[in-house]
């Protein structure tokens, strides 16, 4: 029996020897650099078998729950595959089992999947048409609760996928779709640590996802949802949310329209550093454009969170 | 008798200065440009292995390495007054977690060492 596969290669693989050197000897092009179990340049995935805790050391939760390793102190005992991170996501097929409207530009498409496709709500997935275009959405379901797979799609004038979800797309029609993908889920977190979600446009969905998930989980400590959007219309779970929060004693849902002049208008990333107070303890996710993600995780570590408690998830563009 | 590296409290040691550290450097006028990576995570796990070394912990590194790394900076002006800022926020860091002295001077040392090969010298 063979300690160490690589995608679909026997490795050899000598008693005592880590994987990377294992990996470098069968002239296998694996990035590196420190070779000491810091630096996380030779991070890989194990697919099948379980890393020895210490290659997982300095790994977040969702990491390790993932499988992800530091092959260069990572001595194997009992069988392992791997694969590099980079490595393309498993496809499977799906069923669209309904499309809506959740705003005048989002829309809400669920999808029936096989046994085979499972996720943690927040992970994304790789939505891919009949003609080979891919695009990336995140997870607003949660498979204990939920038979489909949700999804909200962006709707952008003269986008490829926008025109084939908003015009071509019909419940019944079978699609491919590649992952799940992404490490932005709830997993390392405390039940009883405050748990802040910061999300604009679709970033929502995530979110949504994560809410769920910690909810399902029994996390007691307070939660608050930030949800930006640029027009009010574009706060397109104002009313269920609202309503949770209503129910919920310890959520909190903060909405903010770029546009607004109301007391629920203004910038979403001025509302979280104005209002969140304590940083150092609480569990931050935040999901949204670039620009959102990327100022709101610096000037939240610059204000004294730790960074190994801010997840994020930036949505990029398509070209 | 333990080493620097034990002494610090190793790899734990080594988790609670990075963000402290880290903080610092984006927040030092002097250096911020250097570190201002969009991508933070991977500025926090180079950051990690930087201080692993510079406690004395388990590296691998070569001179070789830390002069390819360094390279791209050294050709956007990084010099003797850079390495200095950064030592000063390591040691500065290393007081706030409450070091004593001798391994702050002990810890500063071995990030020096490394100053001829960082600056492509």
């Amino acid at each position: 029996m063979t300690l160490l596969t690589y995608r679909s290669a026997a490795i050899d693989i000598e008693p005592g020897e880590d994987v990377l050197s294992a990996l470098l000897r069968a002239e296998i092009d694996a990035p590196h650099s420190c070779r000491a179990g810091v630096c996380q340049t030779c991070l890989h995935r194990a697919v099948e078998g379980a890393p020895p805790a210490a290659a997982q050391e300095g790994l977040t939760e969702a990491q390790k729950a993932q499988g992800y390793f530091l092959a260069c102190v990572c001595v194997p005992k009992t069988p392992l595959t791997v694969i590099p991170t980079d490595e393309a996501a498993a496809r499977s097929e799906v069923i669209v089992r309904a499309i809506d409207r959740l705003s005048g530009d989002v829309a809400r498409l669920y999808l029936e999947h096989g046994p085979d496709f499972s996720y943690r709500p927040g992970q994304f997935l790789e939505l891919i048409t009949p003609e080979g275009l891919g695009r990336h959405y995140s997870i607003a379901s949660v498979p204990e609760e939920d038979p489909h797979v949700e999804l909200h799609i962006r709707l952008h004038r003269g986008g490829r996928m926008s025109g084939f979800v908003s015009e071509q797309l019909s419940p019944g029609d079978r699609l491919h779709v590649a992952g799940p993908l992404g490490t932005c889920f709830y997993e390392g977190v405390d039940p009883g640590q405050p748990l802040t979600l910061v999300g604009a446009g679709t970033g929502l969905a995530p979110l949504m996802g994560i809410l769920r998930d910690a909810l399902r989980r029994g996390h007691h400590g307070p939660i608050r949802l930030y949800h930006g959007a640029r027009e009010r219309a574009g706060l397109y779970l104002h009313d269920p949310l609202e309503a949770l929060a209503a129910k919920r004693e310890n959520f909190t849902y903060v909405p903010r329209a770029l546009s607004d002049p109301g007391p629920e208008g203004g910038d979403v990333a001025a509302a979280v550093l104005e209002q969140e107070l304590a940083l150092k303890e609480t569990a931050f996710f935040l999901c949204g454009g670039e620009r959102l993600v990327g100022r709101l995780k610096r000037d939240l570590f610059m204000k004294g969170a730790s960074l190994k408690q801010i997840r994020s998830d930036v949505f990029l563009a398509a070209n | 008798m333990p080493t620097l590296y034990e002494r610090l409290g190793g790899a734990p040691a080594v988790d609670a200065a990075v963000d402290i550290f880290y903080r610092r450097v984006l927040a030092d006028g002097r250096i911020a440009r250097f570190f201002d990576n969009v991508n933070m995570e991977e500025q926090i796990a180079k950051q990690k292995s930087f201080l692993t070394m510079a406690f004395g912990g388990p590296n691998k590194y070569t001179g070789k390495d830390m002069r390819e790394a360094h390279k791209k900076l050294v050709a956007k002006g990084l010099n003797d007054m850079h390495v200095d800022a950064v030592v000063e926020n390591l040691s500065s860091t290393l007081r706030q977690l409450g070091v004593n002295e001798k391994d702050v001077l002990e810890v500063a040392a071995l990030a020096n060492s490394v100053r001829a090969d960082v600056l492509n010298r």
